[in-house]
Order: C-alpha cells, then sequence, then structure tokens
C-alpha cells in the first residue's frame, strides 16, 4: 500500500478545493472500497480527503414533501431507519443486502452508488479499460459475471446494489463542485461504457456525491429489492430487481423496473414498466413481463444463464409485490 | 460399549476462555523488539524464465535490511517432491504466485514498497493448466524430469491398485456405465493466514510458526537448512487452522530464517489473504473417467477408473483419487496419473483424495442405483464394501449402521422420492452418500509430571489445529489417571519442553498421541506404585514413546454416510441445503462436543465444494481472478445449514479407549450427499463441480 495523507475538511467547499487542487486525491467515506483498492494499488491518491469530517452529510431531512438523504449515511442506518423502510422499502432493502454486517456498518449510500465495479480482470490489475489499459479481458475471457445488456467495449456489470432501488424512486442525485452544487437525476448520473469506458458515471474529479432527494411518497406505491446471489451474503448481484408499483384499486398505475448486475450501469426496462400500466399484475402479465425484459439480451459465451434468470427474477419480483 | 468417568461426556476446550476473549497468543500477534517485516515479491506469470533481476532499487529505499531472491538463496524446500528441486525462489518461475524474492524492512510499508522496486525482466513461456493436456505429447515441460510427477520415492508413475481381471468383469455384467467426472482447485481457506516469525541467538533458530505439527516442522526446517536438529526451536501455542496446508515446514518458515539471518534480526512474515489463496496450496483438482459393469440385481462385476490429479509445478502430496474401495467388487482396476501444471499447487486439504473421489464414484453409484430402479440406500447396502479391498476385515466396522441408521434419522423413506418429481419451480430432493478414512495406528510421545500438590501436567507435541487436540489428551489423561479434568493441565506447541509428537495431519493425533498419553500415565502410575507419591518438592515423572501394534490381517478405518436434502429453485438456479445429517463410526467418541463440531466443519465445507467454492483461473493467461473469501465463495453463515450428527459407536481394540478419527472423514461424503440429493430434486446430474447456478440452469431453464 503506497503511503498517503489523511485531509479533513471542514465543509464542502473545503473538500471540493482539496479535490481541484491538483494533487491526487481520493474521496473516503466508509472507506469499505476504497481501502482495498489502494492495498491493491489499484488506486494511488497522495491524499484521501475524509468526508466524515465535514457535520451533517449522514442525515435524512424532511424537504419539499420527499427527503433528502445525506450520503454519508451508513447502509446500516439506512436499512432500519423506519421513515426510509416504510415509505421507501426498496431502498431499505437494497441496502440491507449489501455485502455484509461490517461493510454496511463502515459503507455509504454515496459510497454503494459510486463503488467501482467487482469485474475480477479490474480487481486483479490487468490493464484493462477500467485500468487505463484499451481492452476488456472479460469479453473473451472468464464471463460469467459479467453483462447481457449495454455491454461495450467494457462488458462490467455495475456492482451497486441501492443504484437500482435509487433509479426506481426516481431520486435526484446532489452533487457539489467547483462552481457549486448541480442536482441530476438518478438515471442520468450513470454512464454507459460506450460513452467512457474508464468510468461508471458523471462524477468529476473535482465533484462529490453529497445527497439524494426521494419525492414524496404516494399513496398505494410499494416497492422491493430482489437480489439473487451465488451464495447467501457477501457476494454482488448475479442479477437483481428493483421494482416500485404505483397501485391503485389493484390496478398498476406507473412502474419503475430497474436491474442490477446485468449491465454495466443500473438497467432499466421502460418498455416492461409501460406494458404493466393500466393493468392487473396477474401471473400471466407477470411472466410477458418477464419475457419482454429480456428482449435484446447480448450475453456473452459464459453468460447465457443470466437470460433465463433475469427472466425469472422480473416475473417473481413482481409476483411478490402482488402477494 | 462401557461408559467410562471423563471420555465421552461433552467437554468445553481447555482454552476455550483464553480463544473468545482474545488473549489467545497467536503466531501472528507475536512481536519481537527490533523485529522485521517481510513481503514476497511474486510471479505474475504461470510459467516464465528470470533472464535479469536486480533489486539494487529496493536495497537503497530506506528501511530495507535484507533482499532475497534465486540468486543468493538456494535453500531447497525438501517436503515433497525428492526428483526434482524445489527451491524457496525458483527459475524459471512456474506459477503465478511462485515467490520470486523477498524483502525484509523496518515496517511492512517499506518491506511492500520494496518489493515493487524489484526489477524483474521475464521470459515468458508456455504454460498448461489442465492436468490431462499436460500428459499430452508434445506438452510443455514443467519439470525436467516430465509432467507426471515423481512421489515421495522419486519414482513417476501412477497410482494403481488392482484385484480381479477387469476385462472378465466388464463382460460378466448385464449393463456396463461409463461416466466422466471433475472437480477443481479450491483452497483451504482456514482462518489465520501463514505466518512465520524466525529469531536467531547464535546459531540456534527459534520459529514461531503457525504450523501442524511442532516436531515435524522442527525436524525439516534444520534438514532443509542443513541444522542439527538441537539447534532448531518450534514454538506454536495457538493454531488458527490449515485443514492440511500447514502440514510440515513450509517455505514462509524457511524465508523468515533465512531473511533474519541476513538482516541480522527477527523476521515476520505474513502472507495477505491473496497469497494465502495462490502461494501456497488447495485441493487438487481432477478429471475422474469410470466404466462401471454390474448385475441386473444390482450386484457390480467390474468398476474400472482412470483419473489425473493436477498438482501444480511441485509435487507435495500422493495425488490419488480414492473412492472405488467404498464398493466391493471382484474386479478392480484403477489408476490415477498425479501431474504437473501451471496452477497453484496442491497437496493436502481435509481428506486430501477423498471428496473429489466420493463425488465421482458416489454420483456414478447413485446413477447406477436409480437405472436399475433401486433405492440408493438398498443399492449401497448391497454392494459397500465389508472387506478393505475385498480382502482384509475392518478391525472394526461402523458403515452399515452409519447408512441404516442415518436413513432412519434423517427419514429416508419419507423424503426420497422419483428424481424430478413435483409440482412448480422450487423441488425438493434428498441425496446421500458413503466415505470411509484411514485410523491409521502409530507413535508418538508424551510426558506426564505429578507434584505433591497432586497437580498433573501433560507435555504433548500437539498444536491443537482446531480439533481440541490439547482437550483431548487432558481428557485422556485424566480417564486413565481417574482425576477430575481440572487436575490436568496440558503443555503443548513447543519443541523445547514437549516430546514429538506425530504431525497434525491425516487425522491421526487422537490415536497416536492419544495412546501415548495412556502408556505415560501408566508409567506414572508405576513410578508411584515404586516410589510413593512425591513429598515437598518431589516430582513423579511418567514418559513414554510407544510403538503400538499394528492391526494384524486387518484394516482400521473410521467410517460415514451423509444425507442431504436439498431445495432447487428450477428458474432462479438456486440450490440450497435444507437439511443436513452426518452419522459417523469413529470408534469411541472421546470428546461429543468437540467431534460434533468437526462434523459439522467439515460438512459445511463439503457444501461449498459442492456449491460455489472454486479458485477460478483465466484460461489465457495462467492466472487466478478471484483468490480470497470473498471470490471464492468460501461458506458463510447464512449457507449453512442445520447439521445434525449421530454417532455410531463401533469397539475398536486400537487406539485410545477405541477412538479411531474423525476430522477428515467428516468432510468425505458431503459433496456427493449435495449432488445426489441435486439430482434427486431436479432429475439431472451435473458431473463438474462446482454445481453452480450456471450449471444448474444450463440443464433446468
Amino acid at each position: 500500500m503506497r503511503a498517503f495523507s489523511n485531509a479533513n475538511p471542514k465543509d464542502l467547499r473545503e473538500a471540493v478545493a482539496m479535490l481541484s487542487q491538483g494533487r491526487n486525491a481520493s474521496i473516503v467515506g466508509g472507506g469499505s472500497d476504497l481501502l482495498g483498492m489502494v492495498k491493491e494499488h489499484l488506486v494511488a491518491p497522495d491524499v484521501l480527503v475524509n468526508l466524515r469530517s465535514i457535520r451533517g452529510l449522514d442525515q435524512i431531512e424532511s424537504q419539499r414533501g420527499g427527503i433528502k438523504v445525506g450520503g454519508l449515511i451508513t447502509l446500516d442506518t439506512l436499512s432500519r431507519d423506519q421513515r426510509i423502510r416504510k415509505e421507501y422499502t426498496v431502498l431499505a432493502e437494497a441496502a440491507e443486502k449489501v455485502g455484509t454486517p461490517q461493510i454496511r456498518n463502515a459503507g455509504t449510500l454515496a459510497g454503494n452508488v459510486c463503488q467501482r465495479p467487482w469485474c475480477w480482470y479490474f480487481r486483479n490489475g490487468f490493464p484493462c479499460l477500467k485500468n487505463g489499459g484499451n481492452t476488456c479481458f472479460s469479453a473473451s475471457g472468464e464471463n460469467q459475471l459479467h453483462a447481457i445488456f449495454g455491454g461495450g467495449p467494457s462488458y462490467i456489470v455495475h456492482p451497486s446494489d441501492t443504484a437500482p432501488a435509487l433509479i426506481a424512486l426516481d431520486a435526484q442525485f446532489h452533487i457539489t463542485g467547483p462552481s457549486g452544487e448541480r442536482v441530476v437525476p438518478a438515471s442520468e448520473f450513470f454512464q454507459l461504457p460506450r460513452v467512457d469506458a474508464a468510468r461508471e458515471n458523471i462524477l468529476g474529479k473535482d465533484e462529490i456525491l453529497t445527497a439524494i432527494q426521494l419525492p414524496a411518497a404516494r399513496p398505494g406505491v410499494r416497492g422491493t429489492y430482489h437480489k439473487v446471489l451465488d451464495r447467501e451474503a457477501w457476494t454482488h448481484a448475479v442479477v437483481s430487481a428493483a421494482i416500485v408499483l404505483e397501485m391503485d384499486q389493484q390496478i398498476c398505475r406507473s412502474a419503475r423496473i430497474v436491474l442490477g448486475g446485468v449491465a454495466p450501469i443500473p438497467w432499466r426496462l421502460p418498455k416492461v414498466e409501460a406494458m404493466l400500466v393500466g393493468q392487473r399484475i396477474t401471473p400471466e402479465l407477470a411472466a410477458k413481463a418477464g419475457e419482454a425484459a429480456i428482449e435484446g439480451a447480448h450475453p456473452l459465451a459464459k453468460n447465457k444463464y443470466k437470460v433465463p434468470l433475469t427472466k425469472a427474477v422480473v416475473k417473481r419480483t413482481l409476483l411478490s409485490l402482488n402477494a | 460399549m462401557n461408559a467410562l468417568k471423563t471420555v465421552g461426556h461433552p467437554a468445553s476446550r481447555v482454552d476455550a476462555l483464553q480463544r473468545v476473549t482474545g488473549k489467545a497468543t497467536y503466531t501472528g500477534d507475536l512481536h519481537i523488539t527490533g523485529m522485521l517485516y517481510a513481503r514476497v515479491l511474486r510471479s505474475p506469470y504461470p510459467h516464465a524464465r528470470i533472464r535479469r533481476i536486480d533489486t539494487s532499487k529496493a536495497l537503497a529505499l530506506p528501511g530495507v535490511k535484507a533482499v532475497l531472491t534465486h540468486e543468493n538463496c538456494d535453500v531447497v524446500w525438501g517436503s515433497g517432491d525428492t526428483k526434482n528441486k524445489r527451491f524457496l525462489f525458483n527459475n524459471p518461475v512456474r506459477f503465478a504466485g511462485d515467490a520470486v524474492a523477498a524483502v525484509a524492512a523496518v515496517d511492512r510499508h517499506v518491506a511492500e514498497d520494496a518489493i515493487r522496486l524489484i526489477d524483474v525482466d521475464y521470459e515468458t513461456l508456455p504454460f498448461v493448466l489442465d492436468p490431462e493436456e499436460a500428459l499430452k505429447p508434445g506438452a510443455v515441460e514443467i519439470q525436467p524430469s516430465g509432467n507426471l510427477s515423481p512421489n515421495n520415492k522419486g519414482e513417476q508413475k501412477p497410482e494403481t491398485y488392482a484385484h480381479g481381471n477387469i476385462e472378465k468383469g466388464l463382460s460378466e455384467a448385464d449393463q456396463v456405465f461409463e461416466d466422466q467426472y471433475s472437480s477443481v482447485h479450491l483452497n483451504n481457506a482456514q482462518l489465520e493466514i501463514r505466518v512465520a516469525l524466525a529469531q536467531w541467538e547464535g546459531d540456534k533458530l527459534t520459529v514461531f510458526a503457525s504450523t501442524q505439527g511442532i516436531s515435524n516442522c522442527r525436524i525439516e526446517i534444520a534438514h532443509d537448512l542443513k541444522l542439527p536438529l538441537e539447534n532448531v526451536r518450534v514454538v506454536c501455542k495457538y493454531m488458527g487452522g490449515g485443514f492440511g496446508n500447514k502440514n510440515q515446514c513450509h517455505d514462509f518458515d524457511l524465508m523468515a530464517a533465512m531473511l533474519a539471518k541476513k538482516a541480522g534480526a527477527p523476521v515476520k512474515l505474513e502472507f495477505t489473504r491473496k497469497e494465502d489463496y495462490v502461494a501456497v496450496h488447495g485441493r487438487w483438482p481432477t478429471k475422474q473417467y469410470y466404466k462401471v459393469g454390474v448385475k441386473r440385481d444390482g450386484t457390480l462385476t467390474a468398476i474400472q477408473f482412470r483419473g489425473y490429479s493436477g498438482m501444480g509445478p511441485y509435487r507435495k502430496s500422493s495425488g490419488d483419487i480414492a473412492g472405488v474401495e467404498l464398493y466391493q467388487c471382484p474386479n478392480v482396476e484403477k489408476l490415477v496419473y498425479p501431474v504437473l501444471t501451471n496452477m497453484a499447487v496442491s497437496a493436502n486439504f481435509r481428506g486430501p483424495a477423498y471428496p473429489q473421489g466420493i463425488f465421482g464414484i458416489e454420483s456414478l453409484m447413485d446413477h447406477i442405483a436409480y437405472q436399475l430402479k433401486m433405492d440408493p440406500i438398498d443399492f449401497r447396502m448391497k454392494n459397500m464394501t465389508r472387506k478393505y479391498h475385498d480382502e482384509l476385515p475392518y478391525t472394526s466396522f461402523g458403515l452399515e449402521d452409519c447408512v441404516l441408521r442415518g436413513a432412519e434419522a434423517f427419514e429416508w423413506k419419507k423424503r426420497w422420492h422419483a428424481p424430478g418429481e413435483g409440482d412448480g419451480p422450487i423441488k425438493r430432493g434428498v441425496g446421500m452418500a458413503m466415505g470411509a478414512f484411514g485410523a491409521a495406528v502409530g507413535r508418538s510421545s508424551a510426558v506426564i509430571h505429578l507434584n505433591s500438590q497432586g497437580q498433573y501436567e501433560l507435555h504433548v507435541g500437539v498444536t491443537d489445529v482446531g480439533t481440541a487436540a490439547k482437550t483431548t489428551m487432558a481428557l485422556i489423561a485424566a480417564e486413565e489417571l481417574g482425576v477430575p479434568l481440572a487436575k490436568v493441565s496440558v503443555v503443548s506447541g513447543d519443541t523445547d519442553v514437549c516430546p514429538y509428537s506425530v504431525g497434525e495431519s491425516g487425522s491421526r493425533t487422537t490415536t497416536h498421541t492419544g495412546y501415548a498419553v495412556i502408556q505415560a500415565v501408566k508409567d506414572l502410575k508405576q513410578q508411584i506404585a515404586d516410589k510413593g507419591l512425591p513429598q515437598g518438592d518431589e516430582i513423579r515423572t511418567g514418559s513414554a514413546t510407544p510403538d503400538p501394534a499394528q492391526p494384524k490381517d486387518s484394516a482400521r478405518y473410521a467410517f460415514a454416510a451423509h444425507f442431504a436434502e436439498v431445495e432447487v429453485d428450477t428458474e432462479l438456479g438456486h440450490a440450497r441445503v435444507v437439511k443436513y445429517l452426518a452419522a459417523h463410526d469413529s470408534g469411541r467418541i472421546i470428546n461429543p462436543l468437540t467431534c460434533t463440531s468437526q462434523v459439522k466443519g467439515g460438512s459445511t465445507m463439503g457444501i461449498g465444494m459442492a456449491l460455489h467454492e472454486e479458485l477460478l483461473y483465466d484460461p489465457t493467461h495462467g492466472v487466478p481472478l478471484n483468490a480470497g473469501y470473498y471470490g471464492a465463495r468460501v461458506m458463510t453463515h447464512l449457507d449453512t445449514p442445520d447439521i445434525g450428527v449421530l454417532f455410531v459407536e463401533t469397539e475398536d481394540q486400537y487406539g485410545p479407549f477405541g477412538a479411531k478419527s474423525i476430522g477428515e472423514s467428516s468432510i468425505i461424503p458431503s459433496v456427493a450427499a449435495v449432488a445426489n440429493a441435486i439430482f434427486n430434486a431436479t432429475g439431472k446430474r451435473i458431473k463438474d463441480l462446482p454445481i453452480t447456478r450456471e450449471k444448474l440452469l444450463g440443464v433446468l431453464a
């Protein structure tokens, strides 16, 4: 592990200034991902900008009918918050499925959203697109855990459990940079490798994801997160689904379906969402939704199983919301 | 079986409190003033010649005290292959993870910076990962003597076994079943990573080790470093697990010693978890080809087996693939090739040759039972071994009871059904498998002192690898003495104060060292009879290094049958063990509490091996991709079902109070039991481990 210094900014302005100073700086929140990457020499920051020294970044506040969740809230706190559990169930369920209790105690919401991919080629230091090279080794290598949608030139899958939930909730991301704050919809935060294969989102080097705004909970809205793991704990999603339905007398008024584990970004299914509007969620409709969910899938040599898996996960998760 | 006063009653570990309160000092916790820290540079390539290695930048880094490479260190790590030399630092390097250099520095960060400053010019060479490929003509040559790896006598030949006439047996069969199975490289994944702290005082070397046997570790360090035995001391007071991959001495013990010598200061070398996965030893991957002849009534007429084991580039252990001996059959032919490859080295891992071999044979026998429309239990009762290799009687035999009483406790008849039966996407199924493991008798030593206060101090060279060996030895001594357990304290884990004990491998410690304890107590009783109880400052001492009688014209084995019920979600490809029962004949159970823990631990490991654990290699680059607990999918608590344990105690005339062995037999049938349950649930048989979601959905979706 290369030596680095730790900086404790007093406020966001100072934190951004530290990031802009030209030194090789990394933001640290919980540090659960960053420390591992430093130890593996995947990143070699000169300075860690410690956001925990800034007060108030881990709070949940009521705002404009909805709530604003500080990016530094731990995944454990988030998953246990009564209001989140009740009104934004999909997010609480996603947060409690992350990693292990230790990771959820240290890891933060913003950190989970901005987590780097867990592709084994990237994490083992192969000179891949994510490590500054010009090859994706998974394309013709061991790609059983890789993308079936949106791949190319990189075939990573986005590793976050909370990101699909946030998109399904129509969240807004608050980003602070040198010229102040900007707010972007969750769905526009993530970007495909064909835009920039080295990165997973639009965050600039001197920008910080500070908070996430969730719109007011509406009556009849229900959501859930289903995560398929390769063992019962401590793996990233093989495939996951965050689904939020607005129901009125058993009729679906609006739907959001966002998948994890299948694409380099959280993968929304607008066509499937549209199929559900105005309908009862019957087993037949859920099965059709599953079929529609895999339209356009491009599996690689070793991840063909993700296609039927995705189909089943969408069907099951929809039906579980109807129960 | 006659009841005893202390033995046979559940007893907590004598050091449980120290272990759970953090007071136990493991090797990694040790610190000596002035101690240096070491790190190892490892090959990123599976096979490469080092053209040039330049350590000048590393040596110039402030705080660096010693650097070793193949150019200034020619120590041979002697354990294993006697034909091809395995140096501490090899050139060419033969697997991704082979040690290239080691550095000692004032702290671990400086040491790590230093290894990154070592400039190595590699000429990469072709490599081979598959053992069967490696034997083909024209394959990459990994060692000068060829890729069929020499055994510990230096002989290059397959492991063979045969009796009867295989062609005759196959021709007598009504039906011949031909099939192939495979298993992958797995890491032992023990909690304590590899660590050694070496200290020289003049020409005397002390190695604080993490070893499964202080006595063997000491003998081998002395041998490899060419030191008189009396100049080497090995200490391991608390040990954090190894499951076979810390037998004997290891390269990290030798590297720490050589760095300490060069630097003139004590050196601690601790691996990272990733190094622990790639640089040491795991379970050998196998390819297995079977041909089995059977009569219509289920009688076996022939078992022909050819197997290949991938040993990595340096052979350390047998590489055998065991299991066909579980069946009585007049015509058997077995041929196993342990082959050198450019993968991580494979050696002992809990029942080294068994879980993967039993997976093969017990899957196939299960298949045959279904094909003959027989209940798998009936098929096994008909065909299970009654004599070792159809020839030698067993000293005691509880396999029938393991199968029958296990099946009853598991409610087999109620749960077993036609394969794939049931509506809906979630299917349940049950499977079972048998296992056996040797329970050798042999030599160890023990010393016991009695003072005038009536306190007994037992000196045994065990390290207690997690098996509760310290407790077992105290129980055996207390029983033989007829005193409460609290009267006996145990001194262990230090070659300066403990006599020879067999290495804690081969599930031998209870039988070997436990027997020595009984003999030492008998000697002490004789001393007391001769000289009276000790008075004042007197101490009476009993000791023994018995050479116990070997079973005459008989074989000594522990037996087991495991039963698993799985739930398979056929749409999600998700398999989960929901009920588990393990029935074991290990002779007399010395400590039911810790024996139960052994069985639960072994079964848990086997479930992981069946369902998801693997050290996955990239075939193009020849490097492992998922080293560590996260990537290799080691079992978590949530993966572990409630495991029922049933002991079928048989009377055995050997071993302490008739105890046989337990540690390794606990994993042996588990993989096959789970695999067979998946077949019963789904009607599909996966023949290549692990039985992942990818494979399940491949046949189910």
